[in-house]
């Protein structure tokens, strides 16, 4: 298990990180999500001991991440680097021999995973010379090298074509497969509820949402019901108690419904106006989860 | 799979340095001119030895008589004089035109054959020989021998004069070298840092090894490489100098290439600390003249400060300077060849540089801790420390 416990940072008068704790489980795809300036980074940073956390902790199998353990880890920066001048075969090879392969097996190592990545004859090439997808490659490639127990990516996908992607995503889904817990931050949240096992969603410092897609769909499910009538003579369910119009346009009504309330007394309603051509509760998109999510601050969170 | 240790890590940086710096095309061309301009300063040396060429008298007649005096002659001038013995007047005009000699005395008249005229050197000490031996003969003849002519005795007062200055000379080649390959390899490892930072490569370093472990494998694998350069060139030197004789003094120019080479060592680890720290307050190498512009105007003024004590090893400057880190590097391999240093003084001016580089390591290594991962327009050192301790 790689968990993040209740992590708090502060730069300066500003607070980053308030609590941030989330857990992922080997052989799982965490989708780390969150507006720009959420955190995100920070929080991987802490996990890789580029920055220090004022408060809380990163555990790998139960045990705070050290130097010696972050070793394990594959990283790949938001922020990508590589020594410009510096050969692409060799590069990858050293920074396997950092993570503590021997200088042949680094070696081995390295020519395997750009064969892999179908950068075989670039190896003998500076980095500098090479398109950006493929120094993204590169960079995969220093970050899987050395058959990491972890992966911890920061923005992976930004910057990819389609296919770049889709070779991206097979890479993580391969790792994934062989137990390796995946955590990675995006801002393509279609690729994120494709491939994620589960979701974090991080606004102001925290962690407003956590589990699966479907859990947080769940979550949201329930709530939200669209009834197209288009016959209706409006305001045809201001009646039905607890129930808020969100939104109305010729008929096409979405509505929310407060626990408790009844949907067949909505439904009721409906038919009353005349025919009803769509009743059915909304299965909210990753974006939508997303947007409710980081939109306002709720009551609650506002007042803590 | 093994987890690699302090040293470890510190050995792969260090190794990664060399090999990148090795096959770098700008060391290699700075290398091969370093070994060409040696080369050529003591070919300079050799043809510049050989240039005074001996004054060559051929002598048809009293060779017996004539070859002492006319000896005697060019020594009292400083004068390198040959002496050929000819067989007559013919060898003698033949020797001329090839070139053998430069002027032949026939001892009967006397008279002097020349080329075309005889250079003061030559007249001279042909004068003075002839006028000597006539002088001598015309006294015996008139029955004055055994005459009492005091000679001059002389005194020198510094002996060794021609020696110290040779010393002098030995020691401002050595301490410019010093100077030259502290700013080159200081100038790679400021290089360097600014190019992880530029890169964003050094978040992946930092990521397996702590950033003091990053800055030693760096100062120590350009340092070891620089070593090596300052060796081959001391080497070279060294032993071109001896092999072609240009030196009377062959322990004193050992002596002050091992120290030059020591002092090295020492003046390295405290500037390419300190290069490496400022370095790390920028992210782009265009920033970088900046920081380390300071720097190296100390060093700069070291080196003046050197050549200055060259001429008065004893003077307060010269004695003071050789204490103080930074500039004891240049200044102290000076005066240990210009003077009599004391153990005590060496080492004295040893022990501060080696707290000096003590000091700039642990508290520069804090500032570029924290100000590795700050990228972005210039750092100040207060922003770089309060990073290190967020």
């Amino acid at each position: 298990m790689l968990e993040f416990d209740a992590l708090h940072k502060s730069f300066g008068e500003v607070r980053v990180l308030e609590g941030v704790g989330f857990t992922v489980a080997p052989g799982s795809m965490f989708g780390f999500c969150g507006s720009n300036g959420a955190g995100k980074t920070t929080t991987m940073r802490i996990a890789m001991g580029l920055v220090r956390a004022d408060a809380g902790e990163v555990r790998w199998n139960g045990r705070p991440l050290d130097q010696v353990s972050r070793r394990r880890i594959g990283y790949m920066p938001e922020e990508r680097g590589l020594y410009p001048k510096m050969k692409v075969g060799e590069q990858v090879a050293y920074f396997a021999k950092l993570h503590g392969l021997g200088s042949a097996a680094a070696a081995k190592a390295s020519d395997e995973w750009l064969e892999r990545l179908g950068l075989g004859a670039r190896r003998g090439d500076a980095v500098e010379k090479l398109s950006l997808g493929n120094q993204q490659r590169v960079q995969l490639a220093a970050a899987l090298v050395s058959r990491p127990e972890v992966l911890i990516l920061d923005e992976p996908f930004s910057g990819l074509d389609p296919i770049g992607v889709d070779s991206l995503a097979e890479a993580l889904l391969g790792q994934a497969r062989d137990g390796v817990p995946v955590v990675f931050s995006s801002h393509q949240l279609d690729l994120v509820e494709r491939l994620c096992d589960a979701v974090g969603i991080l606004a102001r410092g925290r962690m407003v949402a956590t589990g699966t897609v479907d859990e947080l769909r769940r979550r949201e499910n329930g709530r939200l019901l669209r009834v197209v009538v288009p016959d209706a003579a409006q305001p045809w369910a201001t009646a039905v108690p607890g129930v808020r119009i969100v939104s109305e346009r010729a008929g096409d009504t979405v509505l929310e419904l407060a626990d408790g309330a009844d949907d067949q007394a909505v439904l009721a309603a409906a038919l009353r106006t005349g025919r009803v051509t769509h009743f059915a509760w909304q299965q909210p998109t990753l974006v939508e989860l997303f947007r409710e999510a980081v939109a306002v601050p709720t009551p609650q969170e506002a007042a803590a | 799979m093994s987890t690699p240790s302090s040293a470890g890590l510190v050995r792969l940086v260090a190794a990664r340095e060399i090999s990148e710096r090795i096959r770098d095309k700008n060391f290699i061309i700075s290398s091969v001119f370093i070994l060409v301009l040696l080369v050529g300063v003591l070919g300079l040396q050799v043809a510049l030895d050989s240039g005074d060429d001996p004054t060559r008298v051929g002598v048809v007649g009293d060779v017996a008589a004539l070859q002492p005096a006319l000896e005697a002659q060019g020594a009292a001038i400083d004068a390198d004089v040959e002496v050929v013995e000819l067989d007559d007047e013919a060898a003698a005009r033949a020797a001329i035109e090839d070139g053998d000699v430069d002027g032949v005395l026939l001892a009967d008249g006397p008279e002097l054959l020349v080329e075309q005229q005889a250079d003061g050197t030559l007249l001279t000490v042909v004068q003075g020989a002839v006028s000597q031996l006539s002088l001598d003969q015309q006294l015996s003849d008139a029955g004055i021998t055994g005459l009492a002519v005091p000679e001059v005795a002389v005194s020198p007062l510094d002996p060794d004069a021609d020696e110290d200055g040779q010393r002098v000379v030995i020691a401002i080649i050595g301490v410019s070298v010093l100077y030259s390959l502290i700013i080159l390899f200081g100038q790679f490892v400021a290089q360097g840092v600014v190019e992880e930072k530029a890169s964003r490569v050094v978040e992946l370093l930092l990521a397996t090894m702590k950033p003091w472990q990053l800055l030693a494998g760096k100062i120590l694998g350009l340092g070891l490489l620089g070593l090596a350069q300052i060796v081959v060139i001391a080497v070279v030197a060294v032993s071109g100098a001896l092999a072609f004789d240009l030196v009377d003094i062959p322990g004193e120019l050992i002596g002050t290439a091992v120290s030059v080479v020591a002092w090295f060592v020492l003046g390295y680890g405290f500037y390419a600390a300190i290069f490496a720290v400022a370095a790390s307050l920028v992210s782009r190498q265009e920033d970088l003249g900046t920081v380390i512009m300071p720097t190296t105007l100390v060093l700069v003024a070291a080196l003046i400060v050197g050549i200055q004590a060259a001429a008065s090893p004893d003077g307060a400057l010269a004695v003071v300077t050789s204490y103080v880190p930074g500039l004891s590097p240049v200044v102290m391999p000076v005066r240990q060849a210009a003077g009599e240093v004391a153990v005590w003084e060496i080492a004295l001016a040893v022990a501060l540089m080696v707290l000096a580089i003590g000091l700039v390591v642990r508290l520069g290594g804090r500032i570029y801790s924290g100000a590795l991962l700050r990228t972005g327009g210039k750092l100040k050192v207060r922003e770089a420390l309060a990073a290190e301790r967020a």
